[in-house]
């Protein structure tokens, strides 16, 4: 029991740990009127959410060992999609509600239809990930301008917004709704058979095939889920923002990638673990939050949050090498 | 001779290009002029000397986001460069390619001295070198660029009479994409170090037993792209006469779908110069030629992306051909 436990300290999921709580503490002492507000709490448990739906979504697909570049397009392509459908509806008459309902199934469908696009190209086709979701992102942005024109779709009923902007005892619902997908994410991984897959896939795909594995389909299903979450994503973003536009989320691509790295998912494949990813979220979303109130600069918020990618695996990677000549 | 020509590796693209220009000559006879096609050349020469650096990054199985962070901030130091210290031309390049060369090798110590994957070691220097330029300049346009700089960027290499009095020519810069291939060309062909990229992009561990050194090599290649990139941000600059910190804002994308249409692999060990260049010129010519036929901004990206998608796809295919058929061989 007693050695379990000094190895689960010394994992990099607690250390991760003890950052978190460092910079959070770090940032409470920085401006703790503001920082520790119910106010900044709070919207800090409505943004946090999208985003870490996404770096959820990327970090399944990373631990296949691909990469999409296209799941912030993917989102806004849904919620563009859904939108268009819903605001459409409503304007022309039918009640919230269905309009509401339509306007999501479309969202998730559009969203699956994506995932469909990006699985196929890679699984079937066996085009490199990294290359084909760098065209679809492409692409996807282009059936995203092609619908909107440039602008922004708006017109959504009350009740749609409300998903994005209430908050049931307390708690946004866009929180309760990232719990049941970070909770259905983990059962998924590392709890059933076909999140064992994936991580054999990841680890390496030739192996898996030749022990009776159907790569193809299980990657195929993959972009599948992968899109869905970024679906889901789409719609608390649509929700929130009161609109669906093309450009929603961009800056998520690449903090979503971070995210799953920080958090200690191999970009090569085969490893990573729900809860690192969940910890290098709230890190990031701490961050962005904490400097956003002290006032500093957001181009400077890059800088700091570059190289805090930066010295994170720089110091796994001493700590790897401590390791190493230790054994 | 005629099977020689069909064993050209890069045959698949050329025919692509030419289906493509013809057409597009067929839908707007503007795309076949000397003028037409001396514009493509201007405005993509600096696409054209990245996707070398590009090229020799990803032959070592790497990739690099963080180009256009870094050209945006070689533009912005060249441009201060010109302005405060001196407008000497040979001064101007040495200050560019220098300061590429620093941040190029940054990137290399990242991912040979500390391991860091590429993508996630550059995504960081992105989001660090964009972030500091962007503060510094506050993302706003640095004009008054000195005249004789100007001058410098308007000089043409040869000149071609036309019926109306105006004068066509090869841009000056085109100078700056003879050295980047040039020098891509001799590094990855006639020394060593080019064996070496091509060995570790295909097997790192065969290619260390074989005496390589994987971590000078890759220093190497960062530090050269960097180089490059130098060049690059002059002939940007002397181009647009201005330096505009938002310029190259998601070029990175441009410049790896370029070198991929060219028929490199992201795996690393695979990809030609020619290929590339054909790659770059492809591109070039499906953007020039939506614009020819009238074709709606909103549907480019869309072409674009199916087209990337597609070509990569055929390619695979192709490939996956030709292995069966190996395999066929094997077995009889």
């Amino acid at each position: 029991m007693k050695p379990e436990l000094k190895r689960r300290l010394k994992s990099k999921e607690a250390v991760l740990f003890l950052i978190f709580v460092v910079i959070f503490v770090f940032m409470s002492i920085l401006s703790p009127t503001r920082f520790l507000s119910l106010y900044n709490l709070q919207s800090m448990a409505y943004q946090l959410p999208e985003f870490g739906i996404l770096a959820l979504s990327m970090m399944i697909v990373i631990i296949t060992g691909g990469i999409n570049l296209s799941v912030t397009y993917t989102a806004t392509l849904a919620m563009i999609i859904g939108g268009f459908a819903m605001s459409h509806m409503f304007a022309g008459g039918s009640s919230a509600g269905l309009s509401v309902l339509v306007g999501i199934i479309l969202m998730l469908a559009g969203s699956l239809a994506c995932g469909a696009f990006n699985g196929y190209v890679i699984a079937y086709i066996g085009v490199t990930p990294m290359l084909a979701t760098l065209g679809a992102m492409t692409f996807f942005e282009g059936i995203s301008l092609q619908v909107t024109r440039g602008g922004a779709i708006s017109g959504f009923p009350i009740e749609f917004i409300k998903i994005g902007n209430t908050a049931v005892l307390g708690i946004p619902v866009p929180m309760i709704i990232f719990l049941f997908v970070l909770a259905t994410v983990y059962l998924f991984l590392e709890r059933s058979r076909m999140g064992a897959t994936l991580y054999m896939i990841g680890s390496n795909p030739k192996v898996t095939r030749y022990s009776g594995i159907n790569v193809r389909k299980n990657l195929f299903i993959t972009y599948l889920i992968a899109s869905l979450l970024a679906g889901i994503a789409g719609i608390l973003m649509a929700s929130r923002y009161n609109s669906a536009k093309e450009s929603y989320g961009s800056s998520y691509l690449l903090q979503a990638v971070s995210a799953a790295v920080l958090g200690g998912t191999s970009i090569a494949g085969g490893e990573g673990k729900v809860i690192g990813t969940v910890i290098a979220v709230l890190i990031i979303q701490v961050i962005s939050s904490g400097l956003n109130i002290i006032g500093l600069n957001r181009y400077l918020t890059n800088v700091v949050m570059g190289l805090i990618l930066i010295v994170v695996l720089t110091i796994n990677f001493l700590t790897r090498e401590k390791q190493f000549r230790n054994n | 001779m005629k099977t020689k020509l069909l064993k050209i590796k890069e045959l698949p693209i050329i025919l692509i290009l030419i289906v493509i220009s013809i057409i597009i000559s067929v839908a707007n006879p503007a795309f076949m002029t000397l003028e037409n096609f001396l514009d493509i050349l201007k405005s993509n020469l600096v696409l054209a000397i990245m996707s070398m650096g590009m090229l020799m990054v990803m032959l070592t199985g790497g990739i690099d986001v963080s180009v256009s962070s870094v050209i945006t901030a070689v533009a912005v130091i060249t441009g201060y460069s010109l302005m405060h210290w001196s407008s000497n031309l040979l001064f101007t390049i040495l200050v560019a390619v220098l300061s590429g060369t620093v941040m190029g090798l940054f990137n290399g110590l990242l991912i040979a001295k500390l391991k860091i994957p590429p993508i996630v070691a550059t995504l960081g220097t992105m989001s660090v070198i964009l972030g500091l330029v962007l503060y510094i300049t506050n993302g706003t346009w640095m004009t008054g660029i000195p005249e004789k700089f100007i001058d410098f960027g308007r000089k043409k290499l040869i000149t071609f009479p036309t019926g109306d009095g105006k004068a066509l020519g090869i841009p000056i810069q085109f100078l700056f994409l003879l050295v980047a291939v040039l020098a891509t060309w001799f590094i990855l062909r006639k020394t060593v170090i080019g064996r070496g990229i091509y060995a570790i992009g295909g097997n790192r561990d065969s290619a260390e037993r074989m005496g390589f050194k994987p971590d000078r090599i890759i220093i190497f290649v960062y530090a050269f792209e960097g180089f490059l990139i130098g060049l690059a941000a002059v002939a940007h600059t002397s181009i647009m006469r201005q330096v505009d910190p938002n310029a190259f804002l998601g070029f990175e994308m441009q410049v790896i779908a370029a070198v991929v249409l060219g028929g490199a692999s992201v795996l690393g060990g695979y990809g030609s110069i020619l290929g590339t260049l054909i790659g770059v010129s492809l591109f070039c010519v499906i953007n020039n030629g939506l614009i020819l036929m009238h074709i709606p901004t909103f549907w480019q990206k869309i072409v674009v992306g199916l087209i990337i998608i597609g070509s990569i796809s055929i390619d695979m295919t192709q490939k996956k051909r030709t292995e069966r058929n190996k395999t066929r061989v094997d077995v009889e």
